[in-house]
């Protein structure tokens, strides 16, 4: 299934959101934890997931592929769906707003 | 060198969380997963351990390295692979991280396999029908499927057909568990890696095996079939065989044989023989002569008498009242079946004759013999009715010494 604009999973937008810089497949993970600051430790098997099907999308790309090591960057097209996802994220917290007057009240 | 133990391979190869956890109770026995067969599971023996086992499934039926080293990096140790499925194992007291921390994002592993397995049997399922209708048209658009099945010359391929019919079943079996299985991951159910297999993995096991007997016993049946067909020339005496000769019929000193010679053999005098396992012994001839000098009545030409038989015997008794019938529908045309006369005889457990003109038909049965025989001549038919009934005698009696 391509990514069609939607919401998207978590796993997709913490990886699209480390390859902001090039990286590669193991320190990815470790790059993932630090910017979730420790809350999301994503497994191989998901990062692994993610990766290829984003590749396919055109959401990242390939940036360096010596034999084993492959190194990923995300795409302008990448970088534009980040960005509509963190507004409609934003207007998530937004809205929510009204938990927090209830809280005051 | 450590010793490999064998199991049989579980057919239910959809229950990815039963396998993890049947691997991993076997590392407790000290049998660590070595290699997925087709038939059988590799174990190495070696001191027990506490192992944690993950199957993945991949698009293709190859894994790639990238995907093993980022695993490997995870303490995920490749162990092996069976087609869209591959194995890893690391041990419980290392903490590798959880492979798969977003069932959702696993779901989409199963995608490419699912889709796979719906083509597949959409496929099957297709040819599978296709088969069977050409098959049911064999057996049952003449309206004679006893005779279908004693001269057995589609057994096998009903039986393959059967077999593949299970195999569409098993198919549907193996789409709709992947499908739930992805449903399920989907709505965040993630997979149980230490789910109960001890009911539900190994109790159609032995079916594999049993189908692959099936199978081969039963491609044994057209190479049987094979040798023992053959046509021969008919010997000018009686020589033995369990038929109705001219000869005896017409007892004219004049008669000769009509030949017809191809590759050997007198096409026009022959017996051939057939091999099933509902009639282990079957014959079928023809013989014709011709009586120089004289006449069919009708001033047509000259006397040519001829016989033509089918005999069968049957390993079943219980087959023979319905054969009786379907050589009657097989060798009569339509307005002819009813005209069949059932006569009581002194020697023959059942008789049949149907006589107009010069052609007279008979159908005979003694204990598991049938025998058809259809006559054109002037012979009285009492006569063709002696002879049927003294040859299936001998053959009878032959057969039960």
């Amino acid at each position: 299934m391509s990514y069609n604009g939607g919401p998207m999973t978590e796993a997709m937008y913490y990886v699209l959101l480390a390859l902001i810089r090039p990286n590669h497949g193991y320190q990815l993970m470790q790059s993932i934890t630090e910017v979730s600051r420790g809350r999301l430790k994503m497994g191989p098997g998901t990062l692994y997931g993610v990766l290829s099907r984003m590749q396919k999308d055109g959401l990242i790309v390939l940036a360096k592929d010596d034999g084993r090591r492959k190194t990923y960057e995300i795409t302008k097209e990448g970088e534009q769906a980040l960005r509509v996802e963190y507004e409609r994220l934003k207007s998530l917290i937004n809205d929510s707003r009204i938990l927090e007057e209830a809280n005051d009240e | 060198m450590s010793k490999i133990v064998r199991k049989i391979r579980p057919s239910e190869y959809w229950r990815i969380g039963e396998h993890e956890s049947y691997f991993s109770d076997m590392s407790l026995k000290g049998l660590h997963l070595h290699k997925i067969g087709t038939y059988f599971i590799h174990f190495k023996k070696g001191e027990p351990k506490r192992i944690e086992y993950r199957m993945e499934v991949t698009k293709k039926k190859s894994i790639t390295y990238e995907q093993i080293d980022l695993y490997e990096e995870n303490g995920w140790e490749y162990v092996t692979s069976y087609q869209y499925f591959h194995v890893f194992s690391s041990l419980e007291e290392s903490n590798a991280p959880e492979i798969h921390t977003d069932p959702a994002e696993q779901a989409y592993t199963l995608q490419r396999l699912s889709k796979i397995l719906l083509v597949n049997l959409i496929a099957m399922s297709l040819a599978v029908a296709l088969m069977i209708g050409l098959l049911s048209a064999t057996w049952f658009l003449d309206g004679t499927p006893v005779l279908r099945l004693v001269e057995g010359y589609i057994i096998q391929q009903s039986i393959m057909s059967i077999l593949f019919l299970y195999y569409v079943y098993y198919s549907i079996q193996a789409t709709r568990a992947i499908r739930s299985l992805k449903r399920d991951l989907n709505e965040g159910k993630a997979i149980n890696h230490h789910a109960p297999w001890q009911s539900s993995l190994h109790k159609n096991a032995i079916f594999p095996f049993f189908y692959a007997g099936i199978a081969l016993v039963s491609a044994i049946l057209p190479v049987m079939q094979l040798i023992k067909m053959d046509t021969y020339t008919l010997p000018q005496e009686d020589g033995g065989l369990p038929i109705v000769r001219l000869a005896d019929i017409e007892q004219n000193p004049l008669l000769q044989r009509d030949e017809y010679y191809i590759d050997e053999v007198d096409w026009a005098n022959r017996y051939s023989t057939n091999w099933s396992i509902f009639a282990p012994v079957q014959y079928e001839t023809d013989e014709g002569g011709i009586v120089e000098g004289r006449m069919w009545l009708d001033e047509s030409g000259t006397y040519s008498p001829s016989i033509s038989s089918e005999i069968y015997e049957l390993t079943f008794q219980a087959f023979a009242a319905p054969l009786v019938k379907d050589l009657i529908k097989w060798n009569s045309y339509k307005e002819e079946i009813d005209s069949y006369v059932e006569i009581d005889h002194a020697t023959l457990d059942e008789l049949r004759v149907h006589e107009e003109e010069e052609q007279k038909q008979i159908v005979a049965v003694k204990g598991k013999v049938v025998m058809y025989v259809r006559y054109y001549g002037y012979a009285d038919v009492d006569h063709l009715i002696e002879n049927v009934a003294q040859k299936i005698e001998v053959f009878a009696e032959k057969e039960n010494t």
